[in-house]
């Protein structure tokens, strides 16, 4: 019975949503798949190196549905379907999208009503391509979550200068829903902007609750966060650059002496040069640098440095000349820093050395 | 450290055995897009490297997205299109280092066409509408024969159906029936076998087979696109990163010139000038 445990949803789900599609003008059908080789240890000062992981898995199945219902109303449909050993079948399934585009529902040129579990517009998240195999910074640091139940208004700037986006979520991810979610929305603004090709400047802010519901049980673990986020993209010919900060302030409203308010805040460059102008081939070299100070609270802060070198061939391609099927090797070395953190990270202890390779391939097809 | 060093040098190691040689060459010219704009640009590429044999110029379709995505990928030097690039492209193009640059290279109509069987010669562009919505459903409902209309449309990918929808549609959704061909050349095809059909494709593409009705009381002609009174007029473009210079700038000079205009009219359609 266990095994049907994530079967069940995704047969309602299909059930729910078939009818739907029935009405859509053109409907494509899409996916991706990621298999990964992930590879982990950790070598404390004056021991051996340690394997914490060393295996195969599907890291994400995503398959996805894009009606066109009109011109001006479309939507998405994304299911994840993965590996995982929290199941007793070794495969889980996750809800990724579903929304509904309203376009010029709103007589502001193009403008989109986006209602529905759909991209949460802050930061890099909401168009980190994975050109490394790690996640966004806002993603690997729990600041924000890629996708959320909500409203936003999304649009473009005139003449292309650039993006923005408004919008309400629950705040508590793609994951949750129901019980588990606080009464407190969360609140989003974001603005992109291109001045001149090659460079991009965006900004996004975030308020949100945590744990408000369980305030009745345990009054001190209700938060109130404020998120910030700036980025800045520098293109030129094979060479981009991506960079990003962000800063996040979280208050406990019940704590009155506001022992455990903390601030947190972090950077990212990630330089990516692209050979394929330069040797024919559609080859990556990328590297990214991480600085997260978690807390400056001492009983759990620490300052995290990452390193990540990537190399991607991209050895197939789309109509787009998009890469279709992709293959990823990344180094990620995470080093605590002794002064900075807290002692369960010190000698090392939480130091690892990551090597993944991912073989990852996209497909689609307009069937109606 | 040690392992940074590793690193470092297997990324140098890489750069320098890579096949260097693959170097793209100044005289390739690679251009894709819009359907609608590939008859041109083949005739157009073929009369060019007719002229400089050492020139050598790889024309592809695909759609006016397509194309304007390949130019957003840096994979082609030109993208071909039936409309104007939107603020979504020029915002990525330019925030991907690429700064578009837009040539009108021809002027265009899409012309309605029914069966020549059909006695229909004119239609409102509020009953196009009507009809693509299917609130009309029978010909005899617009003064032609007892007949159920069969409607023949392009897949909304092609800048062909955007300037339809946005000129006649209106933004309007296209009824659940209504058939969405990949190409000009199927729709015109389709028409020419389907008595009660109506469908629509860039003027290039008519053909005997098929009756052109006029729009709102204007038939698609030089003089009436050239001065916009036809109402689905539209022009052609040609895309590029940058201004463009270089054999890229001759080759798009060639085809604004009047040589290149001539080329324009022999594939069926409407020259700039």
């Amino acid at each position: 019975m266990k095994s049907l445990k994530w079967i069940v949803p995704a047969i309602a789900a299909i059930i729910f949503v078939m009818p739907a599609l029935s009405f859509a003008q053109e409907l494509r059908v899409g996916g991706e798949i990621w298999n990964r080789w992930t590879y982990e240890s950790v070598k404390p000062e004056g021991s051996d190196a340690t394997t914490l992981k060393n295996y195969f898995a599907l890291e994400r199945g995503y398959f996805d549905l894009r009606p066109k219902f009109s011109e001006n109303t479309s939507g998405r449909f994304t299911v994840d379907m993965f590996s995982t050993d929290s199941q007793k079948d070794g495969a889980g399934l996750k809800l990724k999208y579903g929304f509904i585009d309203f376009n010029n529902l709103i007589p502001v040129p193009d403008m989109t009503l986006t209602a529905g579990l759909q991209k949460v517009y802050f930061g890099t998240i909401y168009d980190w391509d994975y050109s490394l195999i790690t996640k966004a910074p806002t993603d690997e640091y729990k600041v924000a979550n890629s996708a959320d139940y909500g409203i936003t208004l999304n649009g473009q700037l005139p003449s292309g200068f650039g993006e923005y986006a408004v919008g309400v979520y629950n705040g508590e991810g793609y994951k949750a829903f129901g019980k588990t979610l606080n009464i407190s929305p969360e609140f989003l603004a974001n603005i992109r902007l291109v001045p001149i090709a090659g460079v991009t400047l965006g900004g996004s802010f975030m308020t949100n609750s945590v744990d408000q519901d369980t305030c009745v049980v345990d009054a001190s673990k209700y938060q109130k966060q404020m998120l910030m986020d700036g980025m800045a993209r520098l293109a030129y010919g094979p060479v981009d650059v991506w960079m990003e900060y962000i800063y996040k302030d979280v208050e406990y409203p019940n704590i009155a002496d506001g022992s455990r308010d903390y601030t947190a805040n972090g950077i990212m460059v990630m330089p990516i040069l692209s050979l394929r102008s330069l040797i024919g081939s559609d080859i990556q070299l990328i590297g990214r640098y991480d600085r997260w100070d978690h807390t400056d609270n001492p009983k759990d802060k620490y300052l995290l440095n990452t390193i990540t070198g990537g190399v991607n061939y991209n050895f197939m391609h789309d109509e787009k000349e998009s890469p279709k099927m992709q293959l990823q090797l990344n180094l990620v070395q995470k080093a605590y820093d002794e002064d900075e953190s807290s002692s369960s990270y010190a000698g090392k202890k939480k130091d690892t050395t990551t090597v993944m390779m991912q073989l990852k391939y996209k497909f689609s097809s307009t069937i109606k | 450290m040690k392992k940074t060093i590793i690193l470092l040098s297997i990324v140098v190691a890489l750069l320098l055995t890579l096949p260097l040689s693959a170097q793209k060459r100044s005289n390739q010219i690679t251009t894709s897009g819009s359907t609608t704009v590939l008859p041109i640009a083949q005739a157009a590429a073929e009369a060019y490297m007719d002229k400089y044999p050492n020139i050598n110029i790889s024309v592809r379709g695909g759609g006016s997205g397509v194309g304007v995505a390949a130019l957003q990928n840096g994979t082609v030097d030109i993208a071909n299109s039936s409309r104007p690039m939107k603020s979504k492209e020029i915002a990525a193009c330019k925030s991907k280092g690429i700064s578009p640059s837009f040539y009108a290279i021809a002027n265009d109509g899409i012309a309605m066409v029914v069966h020549p069987s059909n006695t229909v010669k004119n239609l409102t562009v509020a009953q196009i509408r009507d009809i693509y919505t299917g609130k009309i459903k029978n010909w005899n409902k617009v003064g032609g024969p007892n007949l159920p209309i069969v409607i023949i449309s392009r897949d909304v990918a092609s800048g062909t159906f955007e300037v339809f929808n946005e000129k006649a549609l209106k933004s309007a959704k296209v009824d659940g029936t209504a058939q969405m061909l990949a190409s000009n050349n199927a729709v015109v095809t389709t028409v020419a076998s389907t008595p009660g059909a109506i469908g629509y494709a860039g003027l290039g593409y008519v053909n005997k087979d098929v009756k052109v009705i006029q729009v709102a009381g204007v038939t698609p002609t030089e003089a009436t696109i050239k001065n916009a009174s036809y109402p689905l007029s539209r022009k052609l473009y040609m895309f590029t990163n940058g201004k463009a210079k270089g054999e890229i700038g001759k080759f798009i000079v060639f085809i604004q010139s009047a040589e290149g205009q001539e080329i324009v009219k022999k594939q069926g359609f409407i020259s700039l000038n």
